[in-house]
């Protein structure tokens, strides 16, 4: 076992007392702050930057060179976020849900190969840049995602007024919107410059596919364009990130397979 | 040191009697020094509010409780200048362990009128902290009520008894907050100037809203209203160029038909900045907006028929609560009785006797 993998297993403890957490917050009520939450949170985060760090340096290049480090990666990107995006985030049951979900993209990590490359090529800033920041437009796009499935869930229910356990756990409808404009709007910037970077990639050492991230890249871009300048109703826009996160789900399994 | 709990609540006496022994906060102090310096009585703590009033007397021993009681209530009634006794039906008493039951149940909301409000348990801390002050507490009342703040605490933290608001206006500042999470900053536009209107608009200005329109067809009514709530009246015709700004409507005017409508808020909606939800909350009856409203996006309508009916559910899931509340203090009830010391368990013991089955866990 590579030496640097014991981070992994470590920062995977780590989530697992998150997703502990969240299991008792959900049978005991509504979500609420937790600074031990918080704390296990951040050293498992500390434990994934050494990880990338250390295998970074391994391999020459961003550790995306393998299923395992994509999804320590992807993971690494949900857990960034997770402290990025602001406090009513964390506390409410949408930040509670990134424990469990960071910790099984680290189990699924743990038993997926994690074969060096054969080649270690001679490192192509651009495609590193490429690479990298796209991955993180991808995990923006997944908490829109979520949060989109949360708008509509609570949507719902306060139009057939039927209000249940689950509806005082959600975070206000209000946020959620925000949560979601900010969020695809967020990952479009950072896709946007993953693609210029993919552009600059092209021309030093051409011969890559990249019209499924061109294709994600015009669906945000017309959904955040859209939104940001003639306005688009608060259901249509979580409707629309649902909808439009099937476009990275779909890129990712082809680039794990 | 044995403990007896005298006094009259909601559940035993009616307004026109609760009214005639009620103490103000400043003079809890004094009144519970007083208590503690009759002849058989070492400790005493006095809880007054609008639904109780309550005496905790630690008592010197308890075969003298009768008289303590005598004592106590003599001293009410010439301070109140009560010539008659007072029912046993209305006055009631509580001993020992049943006393710590009842402590509990008040701190922790359960023999509140509203059950699970939290008022309560700040009005008995209140209480205790005047009493302390004024050296009326020792040791015994002093550890009980510490636990009584304990068991209050835990009682709230894991149970869902003060979950869901259980009035209309709670019901309506929950769902408002729900939707904008900080009510700061919310506009809110009353049609009409009915009762519940202006106290719903009232809690959500003492929650945050900031900003208050009310237009009424009576525009000296609307001023008023407008005036006493420090918001601002608009005349009636003009509430829809207005509504784009809003956004919590609270509509209670007498109208026989329906006033807003669909095509009132297609134009205000285009014009909304953010995806901003409308929370439209209709208290009329016949109802004031058409039911259709709700099929817009992004405007939430509550009438007065679902915020009764979420009322209820709230009322429900808290009665349902009580039996883990009750629980929980029965615990707690036990486990204070058994780590005090042999005489004073006896106090207790001996009400032990009279109520057996009250003191068996549920």
């Amino acid at each position: 076992m590579p030496s640097d993998r014991l981070y992994v297993y470590l920062a995977t403890g780590c989530f697992f007392g998150g997703f502990l957490f969240a299991l008792q917050t959900l049978r005991s009520g509504p979500a609420r702050k937790s600074w031990a939450n918080l704390t296990v949170m951040g050293m498992g985060f500390l434990l994934q930057c050494v990880f990338l760090a250390q295998r970074g340096r391994a391999v020459r290049q961003c550790p995306l060179t393998n299923t395992f480090e994509l999804l320590v990666f992807v993971a690494w990107c949900l857990v960034l976020l997770y402290f990025l995006i602001g406090a009513t985030y964390r506390w409410s049951l949408l930040g509670l849900f990134t424990a469990p979900l960071v910790f099984l993209l680290q189990l699924m990590a743990l038993w997926a190969p994690d074969t060096p490359p054969a080649v270690i090529s001679p490192v192509n800033f651009w495609n590193e840049l490429h690479k990298s920041v796209s991955l993180l437009s991808y995990g923006a796009f997944a908490l829109a995602c979520v949060a989109g499935v949360m708008f509509l869930i609570q949507d719902r229910q306060l139009k057939r007024r039927k209000l249940d356990k689950w509806f005082f756990q959600l975070p206000p409808i209000h946020y959620l919107h925000q949560t979601i404009r900010r969020l695809n709007l967020f990952g479009f910037v950072l896709l946007t410059v993953g693609i210029i970077a993919a552009f600059r990639m092209e021309r030093s050492n051409p011969g890559h596919n990249l019209t499924p991230v061109y294709l994600i890249w015009a669906i945000y871009g017309s959904m955040v364009t859209y939104d940001f300048t003639r306005g688009m109703s608060a259901r249509k826009g979580a409707i629309a990130s649902v909808l439009a996160f099937l476009a990275p789900l779909v890129t990712l399994w082809i680039f794990a397979h | 040191m044995p403990l007896l709990c005298l006094g009259l609540s909601h559940k035993t006496a009616p307004v026109e009697i609760r009214e005639q022994v009620a103490f103000t906060p400043r003079e809890l102090g004094a009144v519970a020094r007083e208590l503690a310096d009759l002849p058989d009585i070492a400790e005493a703590v006095v809880l007054s509010t609008c639904n109780r009033m309550e005496m905790y007397l630690g008592l010197e021993t308890a075969e003298r409780a009768t008289e303590a009681r005598a004592q106590a209530e003599a001293w009410l009634r010439q301070r109140f200048n009560i010539q008659r006794e007072f029912p046993t039906e209305t006055f009631f008493q509580h001993q020992g362990v049943e006393g710590v039951r009842h402590l509990f149940s008040v701190a922790s909301g359960l023999d509140s009128m509203v059950l699970g409000e939290t008022e309560i348990f700040g009005q008995v801390k209140e209480a205790y902290r005047a009493a302390h002050e004024q050296g009326a507490t020792s040791r015994s009342l002093n550890k009980l009520f510490q636990e009584a703040f304990r068991v209050g605490k835990l009682v709230r933290n894991s149970t869902e008894i003060q979950r869901g608001a259980t009035s209309v206006g709670a019901v309506a500042v929950e769902l408002a907050e729900k939707l904008f999470g900080n009510l700061a900053g919310c506009q809110v536009m009353l049609l009409g100037a009915g009762e519940i209107s202006r106290r719903t608009a009232q809690s959500l200005q003492s929650r945050g809203a900031t900003s208050i329109i009310v237009s009424n067809r009576n525009y000296e009514r609307a001023v008023e209203l407008a005036t006493e709530m420090g918001g601002r009246a608009l005349a009636f015709d003009y509430w829809q160029k207005e509504v784009a700004q809003v956004d919590i409507l609270i509509s209670s005017t007498a109208a026989p038909h329906t006033i807003v409508n669909p095509e009132d808020l297609h134009a205000a909606l285009r014009r909304r900045s953010n995806g901003r939800p409308l929370f439209i909350i209709d208290i009329a009856v016949p109802r004031d907006v058409d039911p259709a409203v709700n099929d817009l996006d992004s405007v939430y309508l509550f009438d007065i028929d679902a915020l009764e009916k979420i009322a209820d559910e709230g009322r429900q899931r808290r009665q349902r609560e009580m039996q883990r509340c009750e629980h929980i203090i029965a615990e707690h009830v036990q486990a204070s009785a058994l780590f005090r010391p042999v005489e004073h368990l006896r106090g207790q013991l001996s009400s032990l006797d009279s109520v057996p089955s009250q003191t068996s866990r549920p």
